[in-house]
Order: C-alpha cells, then structure tokens, then sequence
C-alpha cells in the first residue's frame, strides 16, 4: 500500500514538471504548426546554463533563475527570427523545418561537447532536507520542484486566457489566416511563443537537473518523452498534455520502481504506439491526424 | 492498369511543362540520364582502377555504402512523403542481424548477409504499419521514437548476444566465388560495393520510380483523393516503399559491418545520423540524383573536415540548417537538374 502511495507521489511530481517541458513544445506546434527538433538539446542547452549560473558562479537558485529565464526568452526571440521564420517561409516548410531543427538540435549537442567536454555534470539540489508526511518522507526537493512546476502550469494558462498576447497566441493557434485577418501579428505571436517556450525549458531544467544528471546527449530522452506526452494529449492542447503528463509520470515511476530504469524509454515508445492505435488525435486533439 | 496509364499520360503531360529548361521530352530525358548513370559508374571503376591509395579507396567505399542508405531514404522522404527519421534503425538491423548470425548461429558470411536483408526488410514493414495511419508530423514523431529507444533495446538485448555498447565484432570475411574478401582488399571492396550501389539507385530510381509505384506517388502528391477514387492503391505502395527502402538499407548495414568487421550502437548515434541528414538536405531530396551527389560530397567533406577536430560535427549541423535555409532543394536545384516528374508530397 504504502509503496502505491509513493509511487502515485513521486509520480505526480515527476508529471507536473514533465506538463511545464512538454506544454512549451505543444505551445510552438499549436501556434506555428512547427516541430521542433531541437527542444531536447535546448533543455540540455539550459540545464548547462543552469549549471553554469549555480556550480560555476555559485549563485543562488532564485538569482539564477532571473538571470536564466529572460535569456532564454531573448534566445529563443533570436532563434526564431535567424533561423525558424525562415525556415517556415520554405515552399516545402513542413520538411524542412524538420530538418533545420533536427540540423539546429545537433548544433547544440556538439557545441556542448566542445564547451564542457562528454563527461557528466551535476546541479546540487535546492535543498536536501526531508519531511515526514503521514508514513513517507519526502525530499524537501521535490515538495519544491513540485510548486514550481503548478505555478508555471497556472502561470501559462492565465497568460493564455486573460492576456492579449496569449488570447492572440490561442486564436492563432486555432485558425491562423482568421487571426492574421483580425490584425493579429502573427509572426510576433510566432516569435514570443517560441520564446515563452525555451522559458517553459529552463524551468524544467532548472527543477529536473538537480535530479538527472547534465550531459551533451541528455535533451533526447527528455526531448521523446515532451512528444509522448504531447501526443497523447493531443497535438496543441496544453490541458490534454497536462493530463497525459501525470498518468506518463506516474506510469514511468511504476516502470522504475518494478523494472528497473533501463526500461523506460521502451515503456514511453509502446505507450506511443499504443496511443497511435488506439487514438491517434489524442485524449483532448484538437486537429487530430 | 488503365487508371495507371492515364495517370502517366497526365504525368508525362505535366512534365513537359513542369521542367525548367523548356522543351525536354520525357523519353530523351529518361535516355540520356540513364547514359548519365551508366558513365558515372563506369567513370568511378575508372577511378577505382586508378587509385592506388587504401585510404582514398577507404572513403570511396564509405560513400557507396552511403549511397544505398541515402538513396533508399530518399525513396521514402523525397518521393513517398513519408518523413521517416528512423532510417538507420534499418541500417542497425541490417548489421546487427548479419553479425549476430554470423558468430551466434555460425551462418556463413553470404548467407547471414541474405538473412539480414530479410530481417531489416521485415522491420520495415513493422515500422511501415503503424505508420499507414499516421501522416506528416507524426510519422517524423514515431520513426524518430524508434531511432531514438532502439540503442536502449541493443543495451537490454546485452544478454541475447547484441554485446551491448561495445558491439560485435570478429565476424568471419564475405566469400564471393571462392573469393575471400577481407576488410584490407579495399580495391575488392570498391567493386562490389559499386556493383552494389548501383543496383540499389538503379533498382530506386530506373525501375521502381519510373514504373507504378511512381506514378502511384505522382497521383496521391497530386490529387489525393482523385488517385484514391481511381484506386490508386496508397497501402500497397507505401508498405512496399518502406520494406524496399529498409530491406536495401539493411543490406547496406549488413555490407558495413562485413566490411569494417564491427558493428556498434555508435551507428545510431549523433555523428550518423548528422552526416545522413547533412547528404539528405546538401544534396536535395527528391531530385535525383541529388542525394547520390550529397553521399559523395559529405564523405570526401568529412574527411576534409577531420582537420577541425571536435568543430567537425559542429559544422556539419551548420551546413544542415544553412542549406535548409538557403538551398532547400539541395545542390539538385543549383545544378539547376529538372525536377522530375517527382516530387516531395508535401
């Protein structure tokens, strides 16, 4: 009993900050109807800032935080005027921004592994305090990875529904031609969701690298696990990819518990096929396939 | 049949108009492209009697084998519009089968090497199938999944003979004919890959791509549900594309490991999968024979390359997303090759 409770916990925390990474990526997709490749080694690329920020200049989480994620968003403002509009203004646009992200993704890796080398790197955690509640312990850790991750989620979803901007990021994401009819500059809207979502990025890599450890290759797994995610819910709902978010994490921290980690990313890739099968537009799609 | 014939008709009606350079009759340009071929494979065993160097030899052969994957990709991406990005996956079975047979169940080279082909050929169509129902984004999404979960599979297959992160190695020599052909005879290596390799693009682009198969692709890129209607069968010939393209790539897996003696889940890392998408994008998918040219011109360029070190690969992504960008159809459209009557559906 108590090891379902612990599983059902520590799943949920797992979830919630699995919900911040995957809903940047459904927010540039639902908007752009662009997938980007590159989201994995951008968290890689943020969980190295990270570091950077707390190991090497020794600042505090909450400073490191305010320095990160403005730089992130004025990264990825940059990012999408360079490279991303470009690519989208392509003839064959569905094409080639794969490719271009992919292209983008694998800059990243190996900037990393010319900067900091392939050896592993660690965050310290924010606190490693543990609390009893009721028969389990919890890490002081996760209570707190677990808060940011909820603030973030109400934090998007209210700039969704009662900011402009995210009222025009939702009517571009619903029909684009309409919302550039009614004056929405749907370029801008394009540019600041992607920014917003190398944000959504750094929170996650801020709250997860202390757990994982930072290395080149580390964005992938994350990067597959964002599109489970984002699949199952559907393709450009935040909601749905909450939803898929916290049954995923609470599925993956059952895979561990009884298999072992070695078999998670095979539990996320059937979960994808299964869900491919079975619903292939997701719990809460709103275009389908 | 007669649907099919109509469609070519239309085809050929469209390629007269669709082709840059004005007045390029279809059957001219199917002739003198097919001499094209014939001299360039004969202009490269020119070349293969020529050189003298092993190294040079080396990269040569490196480029063939290239050749079949990023052709049998092509296929797939630049002319069934299907976005796979788990080509090397096949490319892994292909090797990984014929090793695994050839220590584990001491099967002779050749025969492992046919296994293989029909091992990956098989993984095609379980990667196909769920893909039929899937279209753009989503096909990217699952193919990629499988790329990306299949080194954690050779990881866990460690007990079941896939010698986890370290491969196999130590296989026995193709023989061909009483012919022993072991990894330091590259001038015999050169041959039959070039044999080989110009049997897949032949077979690709002369046979399957000229025939219904691409006049099947021509009419779901052109009228979808017209094609349908018509009973353009979309199945049939997607599942083929797929099996065709991963039982070639596998072959081509299965010739590397026998070449280089080893196998290793590095095969499915960063570095092959950069190098593939870089002959993909430089070479321009879709236009035959672009991607042919792309193998050739990122082997020799990574060789070049290798005197930057670790910025090798670093610039290799920059070619990606520059050429994406700023040649999106590849060095075919600034060769300034009319487009065939093909093209990416998308």
């Amino acid at each position: 009993m108590s090891e379902a409770i612990f599983i059902l916990v520590s799943g949920i925390i797992t979830g919630t900050v699995y919900a911040v990474f995957a809903a940047g990526l459904s927010l540039v997709y639902g908007t752009s109807r662009i997938l980007n490749f590159a989201y994995g080694s951008f968290y890689m690329m943020a969980a190295y800032l990270a570091w950077f920020l707390v190991v090497r200049l020794e600042l505090n989480y909450a400073v490191a935080a305010m320095v990160l994620l403005p730089a992130l968003f004025l990264i990825g403002l940059v990012v999408d005027h360079l490279v991303i509009r470009r690519l989208r203004q392509s003839e064959n646009w569905k094409l080639v921004s794969m490719m271009g992200t992919l292209g983008l993704a694998l800059i990243l890796d190996n900037a990393a592994l010319v900067a900091f080398g392939p050896e592993q790197r660690s965050i310290p955690p924010i606190s490693s305090n543990v609390v009893q509640m009721g028969p389990m312990f919890i890490g002081v850790q996760e209570i707190a990875i677990f808060f940011i991750a909820i603030v973030a989620i109400v934090a998007l979803e209210l700039f969704l529904r009662t900011a402009p901007l995210g009222q025009a990021m939702r009517a571009v994401s619903q029909d684009m031609q309409g919302a550039s009819m009614v004056g929405i500059g749907v370029d801008r809207v394009f540019a600041v969701a992607f920014g917003l979502s190398l944000v959504l990025v750094g929170i996650a890599a801020l709250t997860l690298s202390p757990v994982t450890l930072v290395s080149p290759q580390a964005g992938w797994p994350l990067f597959l696990k964002a599109f489970v995610i984002v699949v199952f819910g559907g393709l450009g709902s935040i909601n749905g990819a909450l939803i898929a978010a916290l049954i995923l994490g609470v599925t993956e921290t059952a895979v561990i518990y009884y298999l072992g980690t070695s078999w998670t990313m095979l539990v996320w890739l059937l979960v994808l096929v299964i869900v491919l099968m079975v619903r292939p537009k997701g719990l809460l799609g709103v275009w389908g396939v | 049949m007669s649907v099919l014939d109509s469609i070519r008709s239309s085809a050929s009606g469209k390629t007269v108009n669709d082709v840059d350079h004005g007045s390029v009759q279809q059957a001219g340009f199917l002739r003198r492209s097919q001499i094209a071929f014939a001299t360039s494979v004969a202009c490269l065993a020119g070349l293969g009697l020529a050189i003298e160097s092993n190294y040079l030899l080396h990269i040569l052969i490196l480029a063939l084998i290239w050749c079949v994957v990023v052709a049998s990709w092509d296929l797939l991406m630049g002319y069934a519009g299907l976005m796979n990005f788990g080509q090397l996956v096949f490319f892994a079975v292909g090797g990984y089968a014929s090793q695994m047979l050839a220590l584990q169940a001491g099967l002779g080279a050749l025969p492992s090497l046919f296994v293989a082909v029909a091992a990956s050929a098989s993984f095609g169509l379980l990667v196909g199938l769920p893909c039929l129902r899937l279209r753009g984004e989503y096909v990217a999404l699952f193919t990629f999944a499988v790329h990306l979960a299949f080194p954690t599979l050779l990881q866990l297959g460690r007990n079941h003979g896939t010698g986890g992160s370290a491969g196999l190695m130590g296989g026995q020599p193709l023989e061909l004919f009483g012919y022993s052909l072991t990894s330091a005879d590259k001038t015999a290596w050169f041959f039959l890959m070039l044999a080989i390799a110009s049997f897949c693009v032949w077979l690709i682009y002369f046979v399957l791509l000229r025939g219904r198969m691409g006049l099947a692709f021509i009419a779901l890129r052109d009228a979808e549900q017209a094609a349908r209607v018509l009973g353009v069968n979309e199945v049939r010939y997607r599942l083929l594309s797929f099996v065709i393209s991963a039982g070639l790539t596998g072959l081509a897996g299965a010739l590397y490991a026998n070449y280089l003696g080893v196998i290793a889940p590095t095969v499915l890392g960063n570095e092959f999968f950069l190098i593939a998408m870089t002959m993909l994008c430089v070479g321009g998918m879709g236009r035959f024979p672009g991607v042919i040219l792309g193998a050739f011109v990122i082997t020799i360029g990574n060789e070049l390359l290798r005197e930057f070190g670790e910025y090798r690969l670093l610039i290799l992504g920059v070619i990606v997303v520059a050429s994406t960008i700023w040649l999106p159809h590849g060095i075919a459209a600034w060769l300034k090759i009319p487009r065939l009557p093909f093209r990416t559906r998308l």
